[in-house]
């Protein structure tokens, strides 16, 4: 098991390094002056030129990218141009908010999902489950900028339940979590659905039935655990990708999470904080997605790494 | 099968509680708590007066800091911090400060801060982006503690519109996201990035106390979270933030009311002079003239703007008055379009007279806007192909030149002196903002005279000129002028709409029978 985390471990390092050197240079190769962007357009060439040379962008790309990669291995992710900060210093300061909002979104997906995906599995082609099919489409296809709005028009201003935006209290959680969690709710349910009538038609769950344990008892307590594999494997790829933030939401919402952050870093073209975020999201993804292949053997006994 | 039918019931149990919870949480309207909740279209990048160039940066720090002085609605210098001031020569002023006056932290404010603020944005390591605007100050002295003289390197008329810059005290590091301290009426208690920045009312103010006691800034870059913000009662305060087809829903809403006053912010439609077509004044004229600016104003702004003959707004102490506004006359763009070469290949067919591209920002309204203009053009035999970008990307291309149209919008015009930065042909980019590259030895003569000549009056006449100038070259189309939209809960009063939406005025405001003054007031 240890080997195996740390050839995995081992394995991230390639992957970050090269999803943060593409985007350095994606982020160069991009019109736009940083310089320009923070000095006005009033500003005396010579000003510009001293700050060009004081931030190194006038150094060749492959001089500031080395110049990055001997930062990072310092731990130093640069500072920020826009707001004179250290890169972690302003990353740190949105993890908060962006853990809640996934966490929060995961929650809403599961207590969404894991109740209709397992009623759907016991009631095939009930109208339950044409219901729940219906519902999952509908999940699907309803886009977040316009879910949203929706939602505060219901919860928030006809019904007077939850704040309109903002960031603070469990209320502001509520209405950016199920806008977040519809989508994957509906992901997982189907999955976890067709996982557990899988499940339902195997022989070991007919043969505890036939010892006397009811239907619902084998089902939870043999054929669900089973089921959940590849729904987990799901899980993790949509949790990876709630991490990374999702600009829509968090701007429908005025909440202050990493996905904002990304975007007025590449509107500003703050290259440094642009890497520091991108950097972020690579490793989180890469963390979930190998703490979802590590769960993989507490779920399922015949899964052994090592 | 039987013995899961309950589930759901019991599933849902915990929804009810959460539910029935949030709704005992909810709180009353802020308005009935007596707070101001201001809705910002975006967030502030800085709110430290040194580094602040975005609108809603400056907009916070006109509730949290204090110049030396500031303008009023009509655009006259009037006192702030300091008491009065004296031109002793065309290059040294003098201000004299007003007594015990105090920052946010208690110190008492001083002429030394006033030197620190200015020499802070002088000194190159600093990086300030205001750094040009005051290159003419050759020195400043303080010889007591009430006194600030500024000595400039030569006459420089605008130099009183630059003294509106907050004073934070001596030895204040830049502050990031962390608010520097200010003398202004109100005080920040807590700064959420990109969601809210709350105020509350400073006690040590120098003035008369502000009215309401707490204001809370949101910062809501979503039109429609705007709107339902409002509609709901927990945002009470939303200056030139509701977009012009929402307002008539908006004021559905019994309390809420809107004022409607002149705006300062120009758009225009700007043209590359170096383009062998754009080059030759005809065409300019033409599409100026094949620009139905009436018709976009009363379906796109719902009639909140007003077709414009100038950048500066009509009530600006500057604006000339007798340019002749130019109307949608689309058979005169044709035979402009004839007179300069163009001449229209087959009658009503679809083949154009000459294409074109126009960039834009990726703004819905901008981009409905630029897709009426294209069709107007289209009208008049002009084919325009729209292409919008990404902030970044477009505001690149148009200072290297890289477009034949663009718009854009000239907001916060505090001095005629914007005519130098515009259109002088020392003001190219990478240098300005004569992004056209316009070129015209009389109007570089007139704005440098402009900007050298102290006297209000003589400067107005030079600028009558410019503007005479400008409608003749068509370096730029100016297409409207936005008028300031304000609403708000009908309970909240006190705030005076000024054109370039100063939110120094949130000091006057009252609620209700809130006196200022009042409880909790000096």
């Amino acid at each position: 098991m240890k080997r195996y985390l740390f050839s995995r471990l081992r394995q991230m390092v390639p992957v970050v390094l090269g999803v943060v050197t593409v985007v350095f240079l994606l982020i160069h190769l991009i019109p736009g002056d940083p310089v320009e962007i923070m000095l006005g357009e009033s500003a005396l060439a010579a000003q510009k030129e001293e700050l060009r040379r004081e931030l190194h962008l006038d150094r060749p790309v492959v001089t500031q990218y080395g110049e990055f990669l001997f930062g990072l291995v310092k731990g130093d992710l640069g500072t920020s141009f826009r707001s004179r900060e250290p890169v972690l210093r302003e990353i740190l300061r949105r993890v908060p908010a962006t853990f809640l909002l996934s966490a929060a979104s995961m929650v809403v997906a599961l207590l969404i999902a894991v109740p209709l995906g397992i009623l759907s599995a016991l009631r095939q082609h009930s109208l339950f489950d044409h219901l729940s099919g219906f519902i999952a489409m509908l999940g699907l296809s309803m886009p977040n900028f316009w879910l949203g709005p929706l939602l505060i028009l219901i919860f928030s201003l006809e019904l007077g339940l939850f704040p309109v935006s903002g960031y603070g209290t469990a209320g502001h959680l509520v209405l950016p979590a199920v806008t977040m969690g519809t989508g994957m709710a509906a992901i997982l349910m189907r999955m976890l659905r067709s996982s557990l009538l899988e499940e339902i038609r195997q022989d070991y769950v007919r043969a505890a039935c036939a010892r006397g344990l009811s239907r619902h008892a084998a089902v939870v307590r043999h054929a669900l655990a089973n089921s959940l594999i590849p729904v987990l494997t799901v899980m993790g790829l949509q949790f990876g990708a709630l991490l990374s933030g999702s600009i829509i939401t968090e701007t429908i919402f005025s909440w202050p999470g990493i996905g904002r952050l990304t975007i007025q870093a590449i509107e500003a073209r703050d290259y440094p904080l642009v890497q520091g975020c991108i950097l972020f999201i690579a490793i989180c993804t890469v963390i979930v997605n190998l703490l979802t292949d590590l769960l993989y053997s507490r779920l399922d006994p015949r899964i052994r790494y090592g | 099968m039987a013995d899961v039918g309950h589930r759901p019931l019991f599933l849902c149990l915990p929804f009810a509680l959460a539910v029935v919870f949030l709704y005992c949480c909810t709180p009353r309207l802020p308005v009935d708590e007596g707070t101001l909740v201001i809705g910002l279209p975006g967030a502030p990048s800085s709110i430290d007066p040194r580094l602040a160039t975005d609108a809603y940066g400056t907009q916070i720090l006109q509730m949290t800091h204090a110049s030396l002085i500031r303008m009023d609605a009509a655009g006259n210098p009037v006192p702030d911090l300091a008491e009065h001031w004296e031109e002793r020569s065309p290059t040294e002023i003098v201000f004299r400060l007003r007594e015990r006056i105090r920052f946010h932290d208690g110190r008492e404010l001083s002429s030394a801060d006033v030197r620190y603020t200015f020499a802070w944005i002088l000194d190159p390591a600093n990086r300030s982006p205001h750094r040009a605007t005051y290159e003419t100050i050759q020195s400043i002295a303080t010889p007591d503690p009430r006194t600030v003289i500024f000595r400039l390197s030569e006459p420089f008329a605008p130099f009183l519109a630059g003294m509106v810059r907050g004073i934070v005290p001596a030895g204040s590091p830049p502050a990031g996201y962390s608010p520097s301290i200010g003398a202004g009426p109100y005080r920040v208690d807590d700064f959420q990035q990109d969601a809210a920045i709350y105020l509350s009312r400073f006690p040590g103010y120098y003035g008369r106390a502000p009215g309401i006691e707490r204001v809370v800034v949101k910062f809501l870059p979503d039109s429609n979270v705007r709107f339902l913000e409002l509609k709901k009662g927990s945002v009470n305060f939303v200056l030139n933030g509701v977009d012009p087809h929402l307002l008539p829903a908006v004021l559905e809403n019994e309390n809420l009311v809107m004022e409607e006053a002149p705006g300062s912010n120009a758009s225009y439609l700007g043209f590359n002079l170096r383009d062998p077509i754009l080059s030759d004044v005809r065409v300019r004229r033409a599409i100026a003239l094949a620009i139905d600016r009436e018709a976009i104003v009363r379906t796109l702004w719902e009639g909140h703007a007003d077709p414009a003959d100038s950048i500066l707004a009509p009530a600006f102490w500057a604006h000339a008055d007798g340019i002749p506004l130019v109307r949608h006359d689309p058979s005169e763009a044709g035979r402009l379009l004839d007179s300069a070469g163009y001449r229209d290949p087959d009658g009503d067919g679809p083949t154009p007279r000459l294409r074109l591209t126009y960039k834009t920002s990726q703004n819905e309204l901008r981009r409905q806007i630029a897709a009426v203009i294209q069709e107007q053009l289209r009208q008049a035999g002009i084919a325009v192909e729209i292409r919008s970008f990404e902030w970044g990307t477009f505001f690149s291309d148009i200072r290297k030149g890289n477009f034949q149209l663009y718009s854009l919008t000239w907001v916060g015009i505090q001095d005629p002196d914007i005519y130098h930065y515009a259109f002088h042909s020392g003001q190219i980019p990478p240098q300005g903002a004569n992004r056209g590259g316009y070129r015209n030895p009389e109007l570089d003569r007139l704005v440098t005279e402009g900007r050298r000549e102290p006297s209000r009056r003589k400067r107005k006449e030079i600028y009558r000129k410019v503007q005479v100038l400008l409608a003749r070259d068509l370096p730029v189309f100016p297409l409207w002028i936005n008028r300031n939209t304000l609403v708000r809960d009908r309970r909240l009063s006190g705030f005076v709409i000024t054109p370039d939406e100063d939110y120094t005025y949130v000091r006057d405001m009252v609620i209700d029978g809130n006196i200022p003054g009042g409880k909790g007031g000096k």
